[in-house]
């Protein structure tokens, strides 16, 4: 039936502008295409940005899975992690185009509720990764999270050691806007409560959206002479900010850092972060597609996974286990 | 077995389709390349035709041949050409404007979005981190298959040469210093994308790009920049920037660079701190801020105030929303205070300032001066101000206030806005006498023209639409007083028209009887005076009378269409010869149908009947036949109706007024029908007539919506 109404409609003799014309001939070749060979399904892949050593291992581990289980990905991300308004136009795009499911790792959790319920509602099989939206698990809808508790937990084990169980800190980057950065602060203050009394918060400060600014805020701190031993660092740009500062004021190495997400690792080698606590977006990825590919064939279900995070020091940054964390390769094999 | 059969049709029909539209998008693809491809010829590429180009992310300008960004976003993107170009190269002056990023040139690129990678293609540039030239490929997602430091290195600011080649699945880049040295590298990638567009791409950091240059590639051109070595195969690098081990000493430097680029003076001062230094002891202060305009005056932001900066010394070009540090010396003004001799320092980027939404009454204050604020107002008048600039006047209640723009760019559109306009503007309050001219308590300097919105248009009543409405009110009522007049003249000409007919009619009929008989009443009375014998004279007298009668019957049902609407057309005509053949036992009448009986519009059916009845009418008053047939043939698309008769017949040569051939003639003429007579002396007459009917369905609708419209009007009277 509609390859009768395109004859006929072919068949006019008025001659067609171009543009039209071409359109016609694409649609026709599209629909002969589908008629006779079903596309790969879509997933789109929405981390916070792209092209930074935290998310592109998420892009790496989705795509594996995504070659085995015959799945096509669109992997696009706003220029800034901070975007938040161009993360939510990508799902929207997303849904008009009709791809056959969504992965995201919100930028922030409130304003990222409706648009994942807008998707849930059109029943678009949804992976959140990286942090819960307070939106229960269900058919539609999992999470796949880094394990934060955990995480709180090994940057409070790790400055308890560092400082032999005393001294001041300063938590930068507290975020509450997103609220797995919000489950590592809590933990990391009720571990270190529990654990090392000894160790003393000094300052705490709120996160800020660039590297220059938590770099300003860092040497505010710096700058007030505030005795600090050690720099908690919740998040990437605060981790970064804080190294600037501590390379400026001479202090690198001298006040221990240790920070969150992946993103510098040379000054891991030589001291100057102590370390940092790591996400495994590879294997969230990876994970992430799985759930994806069950959710199209009838065998998902309301789940939460958890990722444990890795410490990366001096000591184990060249190890297989981090090698593998930091897996940019999201290509087919050659 | 059906099945089967079923699945083997639609997999050959899948087929023929698929090739079908394969054939039909290659002959396209022929027919568009020879229509469109022109000869592929080296060209400077122009940066003025803004149309020519499209933007995926960063900001964007040309000037003095020059295109910038000055966005430092990651991935901003500026794409042009056509996607069918394969083998060529691109050739640009690439300056980076900030440490910490990557800039170059994009070729043989598709589907792009914006996004860090988001488009197929590659990209060649500079990346002064690491102090590379580097190529790699964009599937959204990046694969970086060569990074190879750049002699003598990567300084920002700086102008290198660079050409990227693309021949086969070839490519090569080269990037030249101003020192002359050259730095290239060339990959093989097997699996290349063929074709594809051009551009400019920067990351992390604003660049520049001038003399900007397309040539068509050869083996040749490859062979000259890679000196005939065969390029070895592409290898993404698999670990991020800086997680190989050793590479410390590599990008320390690069870290240093770009916290240095960063570092604040934390003894800032808050803004309004600086309106309440003393005015006697000249200051040098420094003060961290947010940029809200640029041009004419530099302005900033913080949290407590706002700030001029006249005159100041700056490393690189501004943008609304930089954050920045400035250090000079402070001028105290009434309201606010400036900044004289500032060395403006950028620090980040991204951080705009939201406006503060103020009436005129509150900005008049001066409680805003030199503050970023949104204000509503109805403009009052437009004028041309001094240093090409455009100076709205606007109301808002008792206030009034100007609003000052540069007419250039797009600037322009704003001579369009219509007065009374009810506007709602973005900019920065300013109280200086400067921009006010003491002529309204404040002025509004605008960034650009983005920042005015029209939140509602002029009131339409004015004099010039009510002055409008009047003429068009009596233009309409002259178009309706002319269509009803012509309307009417043309009812009279109808009516004149079936006056003459009528007139016509009774004159060849019953006004020649009356005239007869009364020929015959004469004789009668003559012969009666004479005592001779009347009876005969009487006998012919009635027969005249009764004739005159017959006629007069005739003509009444001819002029009666309700036995057409309520009998249909075959049975109408059937009535009538039958009325008309009354008396005439020995004339026999036959009727016949072909086809399908259906709808015809009553106009065609009518004039159908009028031809039928004249015809039938000349065969019983002139032909003396025996027989009369009467077909009607319902054919696609036309009516066909055979009046014969086996009569006298007549000769075409004789004279033929009285037969109403001519009418007949005219009223086939009316509805379009193609109309025949044949006749010979002793052969008997055939008439024939085939008219053209509409498609059935608006037959259908037409005959359905009087009906509804009656149904609905009886509903409507039932209530």
């Amino acid at each position: 039936m509609r390859w009768a109404m395109f004859s006929v409609t072919f068949g006019k003799k008025k001659p067609w502008p171009h543009r039209r014309l071409s359109a016609f001939l694409l649609l026709l070749a599209m629909l002969a295409g589908t008629g006779c060979r079903r596309a790969l399904p879509v997933i789109a892949v929405i981390p916070r940005t792209c092209g930074t050593a935290l998310w592109e291992p998420e892009h790496a581990g989705a795509a594996a899975v995504a070659r085995e289980r015959r799945l096509n990905i669109y992997w696009n991300a706003p220029m800034r992690d901070d975007d938040i308004q161009s993360q939510i136009a990508l799902i929207d795009q997303s849904l008009k185009r009709g791809y056959a499911g969504i992965i995201v790792s919100p930028i922030e959790t409130l304003p990222m509720r409706t648009p994942i319920r807008r998707v849930l509602a059109r029943g678009v099989p949804t992976v959140v990764v990286g942090t819960e939206l307070g939106i229960a698990p269900e058919p539609h809808l999992a999470y796949v999270l880094s394990d934060e508790r955990a995480a709180g937990e090994m940057a409070a084990r790790r400055i308890g050691a560092i400082l032999r169980g005393n001294g001041t800190i300063a938590i930068l980057g507290i975020n509450p806007q997103l609220m797995s950065n919000v489950v590592r602060e809590r933990s990391l203050e009720t571990t270190l409560a529990r654990e090392f009394p000894g160790v003393r918060v000094a300052a705490r400060q709120f996160g800020l959206s660039s590297v220059p600014q938590e770099q300003q805020a860092a040497e505010e701190l710096l700058a007030k002479g505030v005795k600090i031993d050690a720099i908690v660092a919740l998040s990437l740009a605060s981790t970064r900010g804080a190294y600037y500062a501590l390379v400026e004021f001479g202090k690198d190495g001298i006040i221990k850092l240790v920070g969150f997400d992946q993103d510098l690792i040379p000054p891991i080698r030589t001291g100057g972060i102590d370390s940092v606590v790591a996400q495994d977006t590879f294997e969230m990825g990876r994970l992430a597609m799985d759930q994806i590919d069950r959710e199209l064939h009838g065998k998902g279900g309301a789940t939460e996974l958890l990722v444990p995070p890795v410490l990366m020091t001096r000591e184990n940054v060249d190890s297989a286990q981090i090698r593998q964390i930091l897996n940019l390769a999201w290509w087919p094999p050659q | 077995m059906k099945k089967i059969a079923s699945g083997r049709n639609l997999s050959i029909a899948c087929i023929a389709i698929a090739a079908m539209a394969l054939l039909a998008v290659a002959g396209w693809s022929v027919f568009h390349s020879v229509a469109r491809r022109g000869p592929f010829e080296p060209q400077q590429v122009s940066l003025e035709k803004q149309d020519d180009w499209q933007a995926f992310g960063g900001t964007w300008q040309s000037a003095g041949g020059v295109m910038q960004n000055n966005s430092d976003e990651r991935g901003a993107k500026l794409m042009s050409g056509p996607t069918y170009w394969t083998n060529y190269s691109i050739e640009a002056d690439v300056l980076l404007l900030g440490q910490y990023g990557d800039a170059g040139v994009i070729l043989r690129s598709t589907d792009e979005e914006e996004g860090v990678d988001a488009y197929h293609g590659y990209m060649a540039g500079l990346r002064d981190l690491d102090n590379t030239l580097i190529l790699g490929r964009a599937d959204y997602g990046w694969r970086e298959y060569a990074a190879k430091p750049v002699a003598p290195r990567v300084y920002a600011q700086q102008w290198y040469h660079v050409k990227f080649l693309a021949y086969g699945c070839d490519f090569a880049v080269s990037a030249t210093a101003t020192s002359g040295q050259t730095t290239i590298v060339a990959v093989e990638d097997p699996d290349c994308l063929p074709a594809g567009r051009f551009g400019l791409k920067s990351y992390n950091t604003g660049a520049e790009w001038k003399n900007i240059e397309i040539r068509p590639a050869t083996r040749q051109d490859l062979v000259a920049m890679t000196g005939g070595v065969r390029p070895p195969i592409a290898a993404p690098v698999q670990l991020p920037t800086g997680a190989e081990p050793g590479s410390y000493d590599k990008y320390f430097e690069p870290l240093h660079r770009d916290l240095l680029a960063h570092r604040a003076d934390v003894n800032a001062q808050p803004i309004s701190a600086l309106r309440l230094l003393s005015p006697d002891i000249p200051a040098s202060v420094t003060v961290h801020g947010v940029v809200t305009l640029t041009s004419p005056v530099l302005f900033v932001q913080d949290s407590t105030g706002g700030l001029a900066i006249p005159e100041s010394h700056t490393h690189a070009p501004l943008q609304i929303g930089d954050e920045i540090e400035a250090k000079g010396n402070a001028e105290l003004h009434d309201f606010s205070s400036q900044l004289r001799d500032a060395d403006v320092r950028l620090l980040w980027s991204h951080t705009p300032v939201p406006p503060v939404a103020v009436t005129a009454a509150q900005a008049a204050t001066g409680a805003f001066d030199a503050e970023y604020v949104e204000i509503e107002g109805r403009l009052a008048q437009k004028s041309e101000g001094p240093k090409h600039t455009l100076v709205l006047t606007l109301d808002d209640g008792s206030q009034s206030f100007l609003a000052i723009v540069s007419e250039t760019g797009q600037a322009m559109r704003l001579h369009h806005l219509k007065e009374r306009s009810r506007l709602r503007l973005r900019g920065i309050c300013v109280v200086d006498p400067a921009y006010t001219h003491d002529l309204t308590s404040f002025a509004l300097l605008l960034p650009s023209f983005n920042d005015v919105e029209v939140v509602e248009g002029p009131p339409w009543w004015n004099a010039g639409h009510i002055a409008a409405l009047i003429i068009g009110v009596l233009l309409l009522a002259l178009a309706g007083l002319s269509c009803y007049t012509l309307i009417e003249r043309w009812r009279m000409q109808a009516v004149l028209e079936e006056r003459g007919r009528l007139a016509h009619e009774m004159h060849d009929t019953l006004a020649q009887s009356f005239a007869g008989l009364g020929f015959q009443l004469e004789a009668i009375r003559d012969e009666a005076s004479e005592g001779q014998n009347i009876v005969p004279q009487l006998d012919v007298a009635l027969d005249m009378v009764r004739n005159s009668h017959e006629e007069a019957r005739r003509s009444i049902a001819m002029l009666r269409p309700e036995h057409l609407e309520s009998m249909g057309l075959l049975r109408a005509v059937e009535y009538c010869t039958r009325r008309m053949v009354n008396g005439a036992s020995s004339i026999a009448v036959r009727i016949f149908s072909e086809g399908g009986e259906r709808a015809i519009p009553l106009r065609i059916s009518d004039t159908l009947m009028r031809i039928g009845q004249e015809a039938v009418a000349n065969a019983v008053r002139h032909a003396h036949p025996a027989h009369i047939n009467i077909s009607l043939g319902y054919q696609q698309g036309s009516v066909v109706m055979i009046v014969e008769d086996d009569g006298c017949g007549f000769s075409a040569s004789g004279d033929l007024a009285g037969f109403g051939i001519s009418g007949m003639h005219k009223r086939a003429d009316s509805i379009g029908a193609a109309f025949a007579i044949r006749s010979a002396p002793g052969a008997g007459t055939t008439v024939r007539v085939q008219a053209p009917t509409p498609p059935s369905f608006l037959l259908t609708i037409r005959r359905r919506i009087p009906l509804l419209w009656r149904k609905q009007s009886d509903g409507n009277a039932g209530r």
